[in-house]
Formats: structure tokens, sequence, C-alpha cells
């Protein structure tokens, strides 16, 4: 985990919302950086300020008059800003030009919305029509572009996410018994070799169907295992 | 002579003396654990052991017995009764508890249950289980050993170790069968039909007397595709270093 991720924390950790052991990594990481044992320090200042001036803020003399003033200000200004009547024999171009589009928030968030689900699809149609609809190949349920570079980038993906498990079952592993510890290497090398071995082939074939297959399902059982295995 | 006819009664009485002392405190170490539920015909059992050897059976009787022999006596074991059946979840009950060491279950249930079993390591036996559905999953090593499985669904997967298959595919059914290294073997009865992908980069596959001309070899053997009989049921099988092997009862 880098410093950004344990600043993340820091609020649920003053608000003791972590588990002991989550608590316990937060704070040996602060116990060696300073930076993020400042932020914890700010973060704690600022809260038991709030604490302890808790219902000293002074309130709104006249909350309903308030509003009332800023309400008549908008209107007033809406007002102002009211366009020129359309003439009777203005064309369609005119009117929709001199239209006033207002939108209350659902209408907006609506739009937004449609605009979002409109955009998607017509990306999602363009790269079928792009790709042919025939360069990707289903195998055994997943979907696999048959081009190196996109099986590298997957591969690399995946990559960063395996690092990352690895790193949290790595701070874990002393704790396992030797057992284990010599049962879960074996069983990682063996998935190595097979990532290994499909990497190899599809160096040599690009197109090699087979070893892409295979090479998505050890890379599945890889973080799989990983993920079992972090909790232990 | 008489002087040393004392040490040679000594000896082996001390010998076997500490081996009974030996063998009782490994006896007293270990806890056997035995509970019975009551079950309905249709139950779902489910189990997440961290260690140790699973063996289900069924019997005659609407009640699930579960016999946990535990190395360690301080273990959490507490199954807990849920609307469909059973679940015994070790590896929740000892979540950051460290090694608590083999749990070895022995588990009873009427035939037509549901089981759901994984281990992080060690064996799962499975017998004569007619339900909806049969998961066994060893997450590093340990064999599997279906027998007399007549289930819809069917998965069995362990990354070191072998994967034995005795039964029958239903029409319609999911059956899959993984390992990393092991041997996958899968004992059909003749008339069984089924659609088929097999996937062995050591280009080991052994269709035996299964293979029909609907099937087909590709990436220079190293898997088969196609359908034998009816080919209703669909049936993944793949191993990533071990062999397939297709034999029929």
């Amino acid at each position: 985990m880098n410093c950004e991720k344990y600043q993340d924390l820091l609020s649920d950790l003053t608000d003791g919302s972590l588990t002991p052991r989550e608590c316990e990594e937060i704070e040996a990481h602060l116990s060696a950086c300073g930076d993020c044992a400042d932020a914890r320090a700010d973060l704690h200042a600022l809260v038991e300020y709030c604490r302890e001036h808790r219902g000293e803020y002074d309130a709104v003399p006249n909350e309903r008059a308030m509003w009332l003033r800023i309400s008549n200000t908008i209107e007033a200004e809406f007002a102002g800003n009211k366009p020129a009547a359309v003439p009777a024999g203005a064309g369609w171009w005119f009117r929709l030009m001199n239209r006033s589009w207002q939108l209350t928030f659902p209408q907006f968030a609506t739009s937004i919305a449609a605009t979002i689900v409109v955009a998607v699809l017509l990306t999602f149609a363009g790269m079928r029509i792009f790709t042919g609809n025939g360069n990707g190949t289903k195998t055994g349920g997943i979907t696999l572009a048959s081009e190196v570079s996109t099986v590298r980038d997957r591969y690399r993906q995946q990559q960063q996410l395996i690092d990352y498990w690895n790193q949290r079952v790595e701070l874990n592993k002393a704790r396992w018994s030797p057992e284990m510890r010599e049962t879960f290497e074996r069983n990682l090398t063996v998935i190595d070799t097979a990532v290994n071995d499909s990497m190899g082939r599809l160096n040599q074939n690009p197109h090699d169907e087979v070893s892409e297959d295979i090479l998505n399902a050890a890379l599945s059982d890889k973080l799989a295992l990983l993920k079992e295995f972090a909790d232990l | 002579m008489n002087r040393r006819r004392p040490a040679h009664i000594i000896r082996p009485a001390l010998s076997v003396v500490f081996l009974v002392t030996l063998l009782t405190t490994v006896a007293w170490a270990q806890k056997s654990v035995s509970r019975h539920y009551p079950a309905g015909k249709n139950v779902r059992l489910e189990l997440k052991n961290l260690s140790g050897t699973i063996t289900v059976e069924t019997w005659n009787r609407d009640e699930i017995k579960i016999t946990a022999l535990m190395e360690t006596p301080t273990v959490h074991f507490n199954p807990r009764q849920t609307d469909t059946g059973l679940v015994i979840d070790i590896v929740g009950d000892n979540r950051g508890r460290g090694d608590v060491g083999d749990v070895n279950f022995k588990v009873q249930l009427p035939a037509r249950s549901s089981v759901d079993l994984e281990t992080r390591r060690g064996q799962i036996n499975v017998s004569n289980v007619q339900g909806d559905l049969v998961r066994a999953h060893v997450w590093t090593s340990g064999d599997i050993q279906l027998y007399g499985i007549n289930a819809t669904r069917v998965f069995a997967s362990n990354s070191t170790g072998d994967v034995f298959f005795d039964g029958d595919f239903a029409s319609g059914g999911t059956y899959e069968f993984k390992s990393g290294q092991g041997t996958i073997t899968l004992q059909l009865p003749v008339n069984c039909g089924f659609r088929l992908v097999a996937t062995a980069p050591a280009q080991k596959i052994s269709m035996g007397k299964f293979w029909s001309p609907n099937m087909k070899t590709v990436g220079e053997g190293r898997r088969v595709i196609g359908d034998v009989g009816d080919g209703r049921a669909s049936v993944t099988v793949t191993t990533y270093q071990g062999n397939i092997n297709f034999v029929r009862r």
C-alpha cells in the first residue's frame, strides 16, 4: 500500500472503524513515514477541535427571511434575463435558438444519463464494426482479443493486481506453519510454470488460442490463490 | 549372566512404557467432536476447511452427522444451520488465530443433498451424492475422489493432486474438472452423452472408447473438442501439466 492509500484510511482509523489488524498495519507505517504521521496529527487536531467546540456555532437569526431574500434575488435576475418575445413569423431555427432551456435537477440528471447511455451504445457498436466482430475469440467463457498486444496488456494489468496481493501474502506468511508455506510455494510454482509456458508459446505463435486460454486461467487461478491466502 | 538379565527385561519394558505414553499423549492432544442435525431430503452442506481430509458419505436417514477430528483441541468449530442446510466455516471461525492444524471431517448426509466443499490443503472424498450440486475445491495440494456421483452440477478443482470422477452426466448438466499438475480421470457409463472441451498442454488426452467422429483435436493435440452421444451435458476438463483420461465404467 502506498502513502496515499494509508492517508485515505486515516479518517477510518480516527473513527475507530478499522479492524485491529488494519490498525496495526497503519500504525506500523505511521511509525516509519513522517508525512503520513503529520497528516494523522493534522486530522486528529481538526477532529479534536470540532469535538471541543460542538454546539458553539451561531444559528442564522431568521432562516426563513434569509431564504426569501435569496429567492427574490434569483427571481429578479431571472426576470432581467428573460429573452425577447418571439415574432409571430419567426422560423423554426430562430425559435430554437431563442428558446430558454431550463431544466430541473432530475431532468438534467436524466439527460446526462441518456447522453452517457447513447455514447456507450455508439462506442460499443463502433467497436463491433471496427473489429469486424470476428477478431475476438470466445473460448472457455472468456472473450479474448487475438492481438498479442492486448494479451500483453491484460497480462500487465493482471500482474499489477498479483503484485498487490503478493505483498499482502508476504506480510502474513511469517505466521504460517512451515508445511503451509511449503505447500503454498509449491503450488504457486505450478501456476507460474503454466503462465510462463503459455507466454513462451504465445511469443512463438501470437494467435495460439489454447495458450491464451491457459494463460488467462492460470493468471485467474494465481490471483484467486493469493487473495485466499492473503487472509490466512 | 544373572546380573545382566534384568537389563534385558527393563529395556523392552521401558520402550513399551514410552510408546504407550507417546500414543496416549497424541490421542489426548487430538479432539473428536460429533454432532447431529435434522435435515430434509434436499439439504445443502457448505464446508470450508483450512487443512485436513474431508469425507462425505450418504445414508438413509433424514439427518446430517458431522464428525470432526481436530489435531489441536483449541480449534473453533461452530456449525450453523441455515434455511437451506448447514454451514461449517473453519476458515472464518479461526481467522487471525494462526495455524490451527488439521481438522479431518467425516460427514454423513441424505443422498439427495448438495455439497459445497473447500479446503486450503488436504484430500476430498465424496461418494454417492445425488443432489443438485457437488463442488470440491482444494486450493493447493490434495486429491479429489468423487464416486457414484449423479448431480446436475459438478465442479472439482485442485492445484496439485489427482482428480477422479466416477458417475453419470445429467442431460443439461454442467461439469468442470480442473487441476494444475494432477491427472484427471473420468469414469463414465457407456451411454453417457456430453459436449466436451478438454485441454492439456502436455498433449496427453486419452479419450479411450469415448472418442467419436464428432470430435476434433486443436492446437497440436493440446485440446479435444466435440460431442459424445447426445452431447447434452457440458463438460470442461483442464489440466496445466497433467493428463486427462476417459474410462468406461
